[in-house]
């Protein structure tokens, strides 16, 4: 799971150094607001979830190990 | 007395030392720990060799280091830079060398994108608010706060002394920076104070990034009325449900944004779990409104006035538009009246004025208005327009390229561009410029950059090319090279390979023609 997120996260946003998966994806400037929509967006058709609005929070999206753990609670 | 900006923070903390001035997270500063810190900064950087003048970069995520840095900057005499630390290195690099910046202020999270500029990067001298194992010498911020101001000599600045550079998107391929004096930066932040009326109980929302000019109604205009300023961490401004929840805990009372931000609220920001009734003023800028989503935010947000706020960076913000109800009908909503201490033209192709309720371009003469062009007298000539009233008195208004006409009521409608540069999510992007990045790929024989609108009418950049025999290779293969050129927004959504393109008689490429075509696949 993780693998398939930090392919895609480097794959669409990252230009100049690739990014791991503890890292800080919105303190960072990694991602802009559009981009975490586009994230929510390939999260919720890659693994078949529905994100509701009021999960869109910092402690579920922070890093991509933070993701992970979220998308493995709503399995 | 109020002549420059750090004036501005001298005279609040003499009144309110203990008042917070910024806070960011759980971090908070207050006018009198801000004042002093601010000396400290500025102390450092005049023993390190910088004179009045020099550019200073701030290289800084949405924190409070950021505030320290822009008064800490202005109060050596020296001239802060903010440097976007989403924008690609190469970008970064050549905003560097452009404003021949040889001192850095950053923070510890920016330690890996610092590390990769420095690869390259030979003329700086030194950072700040970091302390790392790098090439060349850096400091913390720790370090900086122990510093003794027994023989701090401050520097005499004046009004006329330029306080800031800010960069934005240049049609030939290059950024170009907007350089504010003192005394354009301060009479913004008088204006806006003035007719936003804040008061030293507000609580203002500082969305943007610094680099973003609308950043300086939270670090100018709030503190020149001893109010608090909560700049709002990167994390919140990417996901509305804690975003929300911020803005309730704060108790926010002014809102000042593009309108992206708060559509994003009004759609995925559960705001009917929170209670945001302290909100007075919402302030958005950048671009239009959609009427509809307006209507909806401010049937839940019934105490706050909304206000358009208009103004190229050129001239920081010229008109205002308040709405106390919501707009009944979808009618584009007008960029409003020109503010005190300023006056303006809309002139036609000719340079004549154009008869009242007929499109035309706005020029605008204010206090408020830029000194010119860094570096780049000729664009800064292009982008003047001077009055000759009497021998030796000149008028000089700043042309703003932005085609309106004045309604019945007097206010002023924005009506679009006459060059090719466009708003996308508030951010100014010359179509030309991603033009010429594409252009300088190997394989691309010739690139024209225009804009598309996807099915919910947002709208995205699309470039169509005519490439070598090996352009073969995808549009992925684009799009990345051209993240290493240019800020996120400014990267091509689309890429179209074509064999060649319409023309008109002459040669030129008509890019109407190509959009045309490509609806119609």
């Amino acid at each position: 799971m993780k693998d398939i997120l930090l392919k895609y996260i480097n794959e669409q946003f990252q230009a100049d150094d690739p990014i791991e998966a503890q890292d800080d994806l919105l303190g960072e400037g990694i991602l802009d607001s559009l981009g975490m929509m586009k994230l929510i967006l390939f999260i919720e058709t890659e693994f078949e979830l529905k994100v509701p609005p009021q999960d869109m929070t910092i402690e579920n999206f922070m890093s991509i190990d933070d993701m992970a753990t979220y998308i493995s609670n709503r399995k | 007395m109020l002549f420059t900006l750090p004036h501005i923070i001298q005279n609040s903390a003499r009144s309110f030392p203990e008042q917070d001035a910024f806070r960011c997270g759980r971090d908070s500063m207050s006018y009198g720990e801000l004042d002093k810190k601010t000396d400290q900064l500025a102390s450092h950087l005049i023993m390190k060799g910088v004179r009045k003048g020099d550019r200073i970069g701030v290289y800084m995520e949405r924190c409070l280091e950021t505030a320290l840095a822009v008064y800490g900057i202005m109060k050596a005499g020296a001239v802060y830079v903010p440097l976007d630390p989403s924008a690609p290195h190469a970008r970064t690099r050549f905003l560097l060398d452009d404003c021949g910046i040889k001192h850095v202020t950053t923070t510890a999270k920016q330690r890996r994108k610092i590390k990769a500029i420095l690869e390259t990067e030979t003329n700086l001298e030194s950072l700040i608010g970091i302390d790392a194992d790098l090439t060349i010498p850096s400091v913390s911020w720790d370090a900086i706060f122990k510093i003794d101001l027994s023989t701090y000599q401050p520097v005499k600045i004046i009004e006329s002394d330029l306080a800031y550079i800010m960069y934005t998107s240049g049609s030939t391929g290059a950024p170009k920076g907007i350089m504010h004096t003192h005394h354009s930066g301060l009479s913004y932040a008088k204006l806006s104070a003035q007719v936003y009326n804040i008061t030293l109980t507000d609580r203002i929302a500082n969305h943007a990034p610094l680099h973003f000019d609308i950043s300086t109604f939270g670090y100018f205009s709030g503190p020149l009325a001893g109010a608090t300023t909560v700049i709002i961490p990167d994390a919140h401004t990417k996901l509305p449900a804690s975003l929300s929840a911020l803005m309730e805990q704060e108790k926010i009372t002014i809102w000042y944004s593009v309108p992206l931000a708060l559509v994003q609220l009004l759609l995925n920001g559960v705001l009917d779990e929170r209670d945001l009734s302290p909100l007075r003023w919402v302030l958005y800028g950048g671009e239009n409104f959609v009427p509809k989503y307006m209507r909806e935010l401010m049937g839940l947000w019934p105490s706050a006035t909304f206000s358009n706020v208009y103004g190229p960076a050129e001239v920081n913000q010229c008109t205002y538009y308040h709405l106390n109800t919501p707009p009944e009908t979808d009618e584009q909503i007008p960029i409003g009246k020109i503010w005190e201490n300023t006056t303006y033209k809309i002139l036609g192709e000719d340079n004549s004025p154009v008869p009242k309720g007929t499109s035309g371009e706005l020029l605008v003469r204010s206090a408020t208005m830029m000194k010119g062009y860094w570096n780049n007298n000729v664009l800064t000539k292009k982008a003047l327009y001077t009055e000759h009233i009497a021998p030796g008195v000149e008028h000089v208004f700043y042309r703003t390229g932005d085609l309106v006409k004045e309604d019945e009521q007097g206010n002023l409608i924005f009506l679009g561009r006459n060059d090719r540069q466009v708003k996308l999510r508030g951010y100014r992007v010359e179509l030309d410029e991603v033009e010429a990045v594409l252009g300088k790929h190997d394989s691309v024989e010739e690139a024209a950059v225009f804009i598309l609108e996807n099915e919910n009418n947002e709208k995205q950049i699309a470039a169509a090319i005519i490439g070598t025999k090996e352009i073969e290779q995808s549009a992925d293969h684009l799009i990345a090279f051209s993240k290493t050129y240019l800020p996120p927004y400014a990267i091509p959504n689309h890429i179209y390979f074509l064999q060649d393109f319409p023309r008109t008689s002459s040669g030129k490429v008509k890019r109407s023609e190509i959009v045309k075509s490509l609806i119609q696949r």
